[in-house]
């Protein structure tokens, strides 16, 4: 049976060519560059800043910044997709200052309310990772329902703590040490 | 702040990459990243060890003008389009609907059900190994192949259920490459219905003599629910 769905490799292969091209100040490759990665940066943008008219803002600043930025991670030989997830999440955080209103908190994110198209029809855009799953285990519920929230979600110390009717200094110290105790766990 | 003190970078780069850390704090971290290797290092580090807690997102297709408006922001010129004839689009709409009418019936004619249960395998440098995917509700399991670990000579690799409180189950030997079918017995399905996790060992040529694993693991892994 032919799979159309490329591996993680396979697209982080491609993403990498077209960023060192965009690197190189070769445009062409920006279109391709955009049709691969938009949708997921978008998602990501939708979830953080919850209003469509800001991550479209945002997507156009994040492409922007890709494109001027390129030829910094061509330097580097990072991970594509990280690097630009990065790009987005930093962007949104940054908006999120700007804000004058709260981001709209609810209890459980909407997982499913931006899904479009079944988890079966994404490529495997993000590279998995066993080391994380294996140290994000010794982590405790607390701890690990925070970093995700911090992390998917874009909420702050403050968010996190209305969202999980938690205190703040409790919060905080669970987060500093779920990362330290994953630094440890990935570092070992 | 202290300058390099190694700790502290990196406690402030994984909240700062992890985006709790705000305010003038948060600007004056961005400015010590440009400025410091190490902190810069550090920020990289945690960026592409966290990245994967962003595997729930989901992608959505944005609105087709904003392509339009990056190129615009970024003064690119469109690429050079000719007016077509009519009877272009014609002949090419007509394709696409062969194209799509073709995918379709593929699809539903090769597709098993609903998608249950899925698992990527990877090493932790990144790359997966294979993605398992588990169709309940017509008992099978489809395995695609990645980048495979260093294939032991006269070894295969065996894929495991591993159902909580009971043995593990063989779900047989994995592919080492291109994508396997298969039915899935009523233990098979048993054993997947009460497992959260599933593993990978290494054993003799077409798989455990024993029917249990006869090695240690190389891979444990969670078996995600697709809702």
């Amino acid at each position: 049976m032919p799979d159309s769905t490329p591996s993680t490799a396979d697209v982080e292969e491609r993403l990498r060519g077209l960023l060192d091209r965009c690197a190189a100040g070769d445009s062409t490759a920006l279109q391709p560059l955009y049709e691969l990665a938009a949708p997921l940066l978008f998602g990501c943008l939708t979830r953080i800043l919850r209003r469509r008219a800001l991550a479209e803002e945002a997507l156009q600043d994040v492409f922007v910044s890709i494109w001027q930025r390129a030829a910094q991670f061509s330097a580097v030989r990072g991970k594509p997709m990280a690097w630009m997830v990065s790009i987005a999440r930093y962007r949104a955080i940054d908006l999120l200052r700007h804000e004058r209103t709260a981001p709209i908190l609810v209890a459980e994110l909407p997982e499913q309310a931006t899904h479009e198209g079944s988890a079966e029809e994404l490529p495997g855009w993000l590279p998995g990772s066993a080391l994380l799953e294996r140290c994000l285990q010794l982590l405790t519920e607390h701890q690990r329902r925070c970093l995700e929230l911090a992390f998917v979600g874009g909420s702050s110390h403050e968010d996190i703590s209305r969202l999980t009717g938690n205190p703040l200094g409790t919060v905080k110290s669970w987060i500093r040490r779920g990362l330290r105790s994953l630094r440890q766990c990935l570092e070992s | 702040m202290t300058p390099e003190n190694p700790l502290l970078v990196d406690q402030l780069a994984a909240e700062y990459v992890l985006g709790t850390l705000r305010g003038p704090a948060r600007r004056r971290f961005e400015r010590w990243r440009i400025s410091s290797p190490l902190v810069a290092q550090r920020c990289l580090f945690w960026e592409e060890h966290l990245i994967p807690l962003a595997r729930e997102l989901r992608p959505i297709q944005p609105p087709p003008h904003l392509w339009q408006s990056i190129r615009r922001r970024l003064n690119l010129t469109p690429p050079r389009s000719r007016t077509r004839p009519a009877y272009a689009l014609a002949i090419a709409a007509s394709v696409l609907m062969v194209v799509i009418l073709g995918v379709v019936v593929y699809w539903s004619t090769t597709r098993p059900g609903t998608l249950s249960e899925v698992a990527t395998i990877s090493a932790p440098a990144g790359a997966a190994a294979w993605r398992v995917e588990i169709y309940a509700e017509r008992g099978q399991m489809i395995v695609h192949a990645g980048q495979l670990p260093p294939h032991p000579a006269n070894r295969d690799f065996e894929l495991w259920a591993l159902p909580t409180g009971g043995s593990p189950v063989s779900l047989g030997v994995l592919p080492v490459g291109g994508t396997a079918r298969r039915e899935l017995s009523e233990a098979q399905r048993q054993a997947l219905s009460h497992a959260t996790q599933i593993a990978v060992t290494v054993e003799p040529t077409g798989g455990s003599p024993t029917g249990q694993p006869t090695s240690t693991p190389i891979f444990v892994v969670p078996l995600r629910a697709v809702s």
